[in-house]
């Protein structure tokens, strides 16, 4: 499998604390890489190595096939990104703003600048100084000046903080079609798990500082996190009644007395009625999915325990 | 690298300090002339100018107050070019195009260089075209020691300038390694006062060998703002 980026082993330390262990991620050409960590975990420090603003002390990353050094400016011209929050100089507006991006980056396209505008909405605003624009509008800003030069890779750190809900959708819906119709491949880091699950390929989850996970989208949603939940009112009668009638072993009663199994063959029709001709009364009975922002707290709590 | 420099002036509203450059030299002039033509610097009782030996001739007060303002004006430049710019992280951005890191720094400082250099030797010579001029009718009180028809007056002209808006590339080192704005200016006025004030009959601003070594310092230290820019992280 081709890697678009690869990091293998990267660590950082600035005076002597360590803000990255060990992390080694890999993102696939053409999807969309969803970067997890809590606040403070080290999604910033590894998207800075990346976009070659600091160098890693120790480790390596690949980008398009090559090995990033500090002599790397090739293929910035090839990415898009945003660290932290997106900087522009505010006393000129949005289009000039673009404007001066595309001759930095040496990107005369005709119309790239007013198309973008219009994909971010942002037509109306481009005329005015930045320093009058929102927080939202200077996000979406940002996004517009990442992907104005149709980069391969986009790399954004936090892109929808200060975004109403509506517009973190706006922008999920845009980086989908990026992806899917205009082939880039995105990175994309957030404390929020819902911002990337229904879009991301791919997430790696990262906490204090380490790589906790790397993992598909489809493993995960085929992975057996489902269960039936169950409260009854005779708990021992309940479990030898699971047990000898059904021949389950695949049950576990809680410790607030509900009971949960773990077993997909089990309908909950079949269930209340064999509980219910057993001499069981059931009170509750209902299915329950893991969903991923458990499986996501888990990785992330098992450090801290 | 002009079209960077180019870039560089656009970003930073380089009418607003175009402006305020034709303000200071404006201001300057005047002062000028009335040293010269309306006796402000004359001592009521005599009546001859009230100046430190050896600062007796016009070019004394016009080297002295032009370079000055301009070191100032120089480090405040230097300092929104390129300290607020690390300090408002819009050299994230910058530092993220496909532009050595080293070019876009020189680019900056050359830009601000150029400016300051064109402003400072426009300022030199309308002050001393305007001294000149008002000798025709009035007698300065400071003697007239420039002669603006030998080529020497011109080289000297432009060699001094150079000299002065290199050194501030001195304040900028400071500025850079302290981030701050504020220490790129203050570094700008302790230089003023080691090479132009006077303790008694003692002062540096006469010495030939003194801007010499001095320029050659403020080349290490552009270089030196410049070197590790490549192999830095950014903060």
């Amino acid at each position: 499998m081709a890697y678009i980026l690869q990091t293998n082993h990267l660590s950082k330390i600035i005076g002597g604390k360590e803000l990255v262990k060990d992390v080694s991620l890999h993102v696939r050409k053409g999807e969309i890489y969803g970067f997890l960590g809590p606040n403070g975990a080290g999604k910033t420090t590894v998207m800075k190595m990346i976009t070659n603003l600091w160098k890693p002390t120790e480790g390596s990353i690949e980008i398009f096939g090559e090995r990033l050094t500090p002599q790397s400016y090739g293929v910035l011209k090839r990415m898009g990104s945003i660290i932290e929050f997106p900087t522009f100089y505010d006393h000129m507006s949005g289009y000039e703003n673009l404007k001066l991006h595309t001759e930095y980056m040496g990107y005369y396209h005709h119309g790239s600048i007013e198309n973008t505008l219009d994909l971010l909405g942002l037509t109306e605003a481009a005329g005015k100084p930045v320093k009058n624009y929102s927080l939202g509008m200077k996000e979406r800003l940002g996004i517009a000046r990442a992907i104005l030069c149709r980069p391969e890779l986009l790399v954004l750190d936090e892109p929808t903080n200060g975004l109403d809900p509506a517009g973190m959708k706006q922008i999920r819906d845009l980086l989908k079609t990026l992806c899917k119709e205009y082939g880039i491949t995105i990175m994309i880091s957030t404390h929020i798990l819902s911002e990337v699950e229904s879009i991301a390929d791919t997430v790696g989850v990262i906490h204090h500082g380490r790589m906790r996970k790397e993992i598909r989208m489809e493993e995960i949603r085929q992975m057996s996190l489902a269960c039936i939940e169950l409260s009854v009112g005779d708990r021992k009668k309940a479990a030898w009644v699971l047990s000898e009638k059904f021949g389950l072993t695949n049950f576990k009663i809680m410790e607030d007395g509900q009971i949960r199994i773990y077993d997909s063959r089990v309908s909950t029709e079949d269930l209340s009625k064999v509980l219910a001709l057993n001499g069981v009364p059931v009170t509750a009975l209902g299915k329950q999915a893991e969903t991923l922002e458990d499986y996501f707290l888990k990785l992330t709590a098992e450090v801290r325990a | 690298m002009l079209k960077l420099m180019k870039l560089e002036w656009e970003k930073n509203n380089v009418r607003k300090y175009m402006r305020n450059a034709v303000i200071l030299a404006v201001i300057l002039c005047l002062f000028m002339f009335a040293l010269a033509y309306l006796g402000i610097a004359n001592d009521p009782e005599t009546g001859v100018p009230d100046a430190a030996p050896g600062n007796g001739t016009i070019s004394a007060p016009v080297e002295l107050f032009t370079s000055m303002s301009f070191l100032v004006f120089t480090s405040v430049m230097l300092s929104s070019f390129i300290v607020s710019a690390y300090k408002n992280r819009t050299m994230n951005l910058m530092f993220s195009y496909p532009i050595k890191r080293q070019k876009i720094l020189a680019s900056q400082m050359l830009a601000v260089w150029v400016f300051n250099f064109t402003a400072l030797v426009l300022t030199k010579l309308l002050i001393y075209g305007c001294v000149l001029a008002g000798s025709c009718f009035m007698v300065s009180s400071f003697p007239l020691d420039f002669d603006m028809t030998g080529a020497g007056f011109y080289i000297q002209l432009i060699i001094k300038s150079a000299v002065v808006i290199t050194m501030s590339f001195i304040a900028l080192f400071i500025g850079m390694a302290m981030k701050s704005s504020k220490a790129t200016i203050v570094a700008s006025f302790l230089l003023i006062l080691l090479t132009e004030a006077n303790i008694g009959d003692f002062t540096m601003a006469g010495n030939v060998v003194f801007p010499v070594i001095l320029t050659v310092i403020s080349l290490i230290f552009a270089f030196l703002s410049v070197y590790r820019v490549e192999t830095n992280d950014l903060m």
